[in-house]
């Protein structure tokens, strides 16, 4: 069904490894989406996801963020059960899914200060930096209902400069942005993993980023 | 792994279980309708002041009586359900839902039915006990639209496993509202707080034999409903398909 | 990274905040029930009876179950726009108790929806000739009992959130779970006009409201993780 991601784990130092995923196994109303998936998610690595549509790629994510709970086997933290470190769990992951956060009556500004406020203080001058580092300068007190859904994603793309969360799970998160946006995440992704942070992704661009995994579903 | 064990062994382990009581339960419940068919409804004397709408009474009290064991029985099924995630919980709570909403709507319409004849009229306000088993009923269909209205199983399973929760705490609640708000509403009200005390120990005898018949045969309709519901959840399953095979 | 890491309590004022905004920001969801609520007081009288004498009777009735289908009405917005755009999976992924930034949610919603009826009873208890001496009573009745709406309501709301076509739904869930709240607040009116105390009623609905606070919050938020799974 699923083929595990040819990750040595004999590489890395135990407690280096952030997620373990054991035998996972996830069906939806009769039909197996996965079953026995492994894989180990170390520090400063970018795990990309990729399978065919309806292979479970989203499901998988949501998994992992704990969105969605009807799935069997065991996802470690840390070599720790999540629930038991719920809170540092939490406020180390940031999840951008398909639909990416973003309230479309609020502007860019008032968006990050509420999403980034569930997890970390943050001051103006992040929030207007990161803006613009992600190209929305000059939106930043426009409602983002007048943004195209690209630079709606940009919004949430200011997240993760912002966020000093050390995993991200982005499902998709290339969907709508144009060549400049895709070199700019690729670009975050990459200062990410060097920073020792990780990233799981799915997306069905081909990624150019060194520290690369692949998994691959379905 | 005892989770496993727990999600896919209990349905099966249910099925064969109860298909062992079945022909017992079946068996004591045609033995005491049949008694109290035939002795409450045909050979008790009619009541010397009720005539014999008090027949009516012995069917009314029994279901009525029956009606109030679904919400706890639902709060239970629910609590397993959000819990401990058995699946064989929410098959029973979706079909207690369903004759929960039946057996409501059979104690008002016998309700109403006794009071025409004793009261004179098919709908009375001031008896808080048709007022609250109104409700009872418009919260079972609430539950029962939910489950419709949900296409995933499981979401449905656990978002009406929670609803019977809160119901069943709001029920408690209206319950005791209703019979407070009808003492100070009691100005003209026709209805004695005990309807029936004029009546014989036979009646009572009667009446017990009739709860006992009408809890018998919930039992045996919700067992029933479970199976079938079993079946067709299971289907993959291969003691399902052994099962059908077989016959 | 975490010494960065909000407290609680700002993570409820931040979301307070936001929801106050955006309440701000979308004015027809708070004017059309307010509207509709208006509007619905006034046709009472046309369908059943100018005289003065009839509309006193009914007076707290006709505005506590107008109040009821105005704040079901109002309750619909409470998740839905989060639930579309994505926030509600920020939300429920923040390391913060869900029980509080449920709270902070219903609170907001309850400032926009639930306090302004209140303060406008007295006027359309004016236009229903209820006495006078019964205003005050009416208008803390509803003041105790908008919000216990709010948070029950707010349970179904959760539980109906990802449903594509909701139609009347929240409306069989919610209506019959308000009788409580209805029979205790229009008692405390009646009594006030009888010239008893109000207070047993009202004291009860105060208890009522503080183990709906404690209780309703963490009923939501399952709601809303069962929605959103």
């Amino acid at each position: 069904m699923s083929s595990a991601a040819p990750t040595t784990s004999s590489n890395f130092d135990t407690d280096k490894i952030m997620l373990t995923a054991r035998e996972l196994f996830c069906a939806r109303d009769d039909r197996v989406l996965f079953k026995n998936l492994n894989f180990d998610l170390p520090e400063g690595q970018v795990l990309q996801v990729q399978g065919s549509n309806g292979s479970g790629k989203t499901t998988l994510m949501r998994i992992l963020c704990g969105l969605n709970d009807s799935y069997e086997g065991s996802i470690k933290w840390y070599g720790q059960e999540i629930e038991d470190q719920a809170a540092s769990f939490f406020s180390s992951l940031l999840y951008i899914g398909h639909r990416v956060g973003v309230s479309k009556v609020l502007t860019p500004v008032e968006n990050l200060r509420w999403s980034c406020s569930l997890k970390q203080a943050v001051s103006d001058e992040q929030i207007m930096a990161a803006l613009k580092e992600v190209g929305l300068r000059g939106f930043e007190e426009s409602p983002c209902y007048t943004l195209s859904a690209g630079q709606q994603q940009r919004v949430s793309l200011a997240r993760l400069i912002i966020s000093p969360a050390s995993l991200w799970v982005l499902d998709e998160p290339f969907t709508t942005l144009d060549t400049k946006g895709v070199a700019l995440l690729e670009n975050i992704l990459q200062r990410q993993a060097h920073e020792g942070g990780s990233v799981m992704v799915t997306t069905h661009h081909s990624l150019s980023i060194p520290e690369l995994t692949v998994l691959s579903l379905g | 792994m005892w989770v496993w064990f727990f999600k896919l062994g209990s349905p099966k382990w249910f099925y064969e279980l109860s298909g062992k009581w079945l022909p017992w339960l079946i068996g004591a419940m045609v033995i005491f309708m049949t008694v109290g068919v035939v002795w409450g409804l045909v050979f008790l004397p009619p009541d010397y002041q009720q005539g014999f709408t008090s027949r009516i009474l012995i069917v009314h009290v029994a279901v009525a009586g029956t009606s109030l064991a679904f919400f706890p029985l639902m709060f239970v099924a629910g609590t397993i359900t959000l819990v401990w995630r058995m699946k064989l919980a929410d098959m029973v709570a979706k079909h207690a839902a369903i004759l929960g909403a039946w057996f409501s709507f059979i104690t008002l319409a016998t309700g109403s039915l006794w009071g025409s004849v004793m009261w004179g009229t098919w709908w009375e306000w001031t008896d808080s006990r048709l007022v609250s088993m109104l409700f009872q009923l418009f919260l079972l269909l609430g539950v029962i639209s939910l489950r419709s209205a949900l296409e995933d199983s499981d979401a449905a399973a656990k978002a009406c496993a929670l609803l019977s929760i809160v119901g069943c705490i709001n029920v408690v609640i209206i319950k005791y509202s209703v019979e407070w708000w009808n003492t100070l509403h009691q100005v003209s009200s026709p209805v004695t707080t005990d309807a029936s005390s004029p009546n014989g120990p036979e009646f009572w005898i009667a009446t017990l034999i009739m709860i006992v018949a009408v809890y018998l045969f919930l039992s045996v309709s919700l067992i029933l409903s479970t199976r079938n519901e079993i079946l067709e959840r299971e289907r993959k399953a291969q003691w399902v398909q052994d099962l059908v095979l077989k016959s | 990274m975490t010494e960065k890491q909000t407290t609680t309590s700002a993570a409820f004022f931040a979301t307070l905040k936001r929801d106050l905004l955006i309440a701000f920001k979308k004015k027809n969801d708070i004017v059309n029930p307010f509207m509709f609520f208006i509007i619905v007081v006034s046709l009472f009288p046309i369908g059943i009876s100018p005289e003065s004498d009839r509309l006193t009777e009914i007076a707290a009735g006709v505005i506590w179950i107008s109040v009821l289908l105005a704040s079901m009405l109002s309750m619909d917005n409470l998740y839905r726009s989060d639930f579309e755009d994505g926030s509600l999976e920020q939300l429920l992924l923040s390391p913060h108790p869900l029980f509080f930034l449920v709270l902070a949610k219903n609170i907001s919603h309850w400032l926009v929806s639930g306090l302004p009826v209140v303060l406008v009873s007295p006027l359309l208890a004016y236009m229903l000739a209820l006495p006078e001496e019964a205003y005050g009573t009416l208008v803390l009745s509803l003041l105790l009992g908008t919000p216990i709406m709010s948070l029950v309501g707010s349970i179904a709301v959760a539980l109906t959130v990802g449903l594509g076509s909701r139609g009347l739904i929240l409306a069989v869930i919610t209506l019959p779970m308000s009788v409580p709240v209805l029979i205790f607040g229009t008692l405390a009116v009646q009594s006030t006009l009888n010239s008893q105390s109000p207070l047993g009623y009202l004291s009860l609905m105060l208890v009522m409201l503080s183990v709906s606070v404690s209780l309703a919050p963490l009923a939501s938020a399952a709601a809303l993780r069962i929605s959103v799974n």
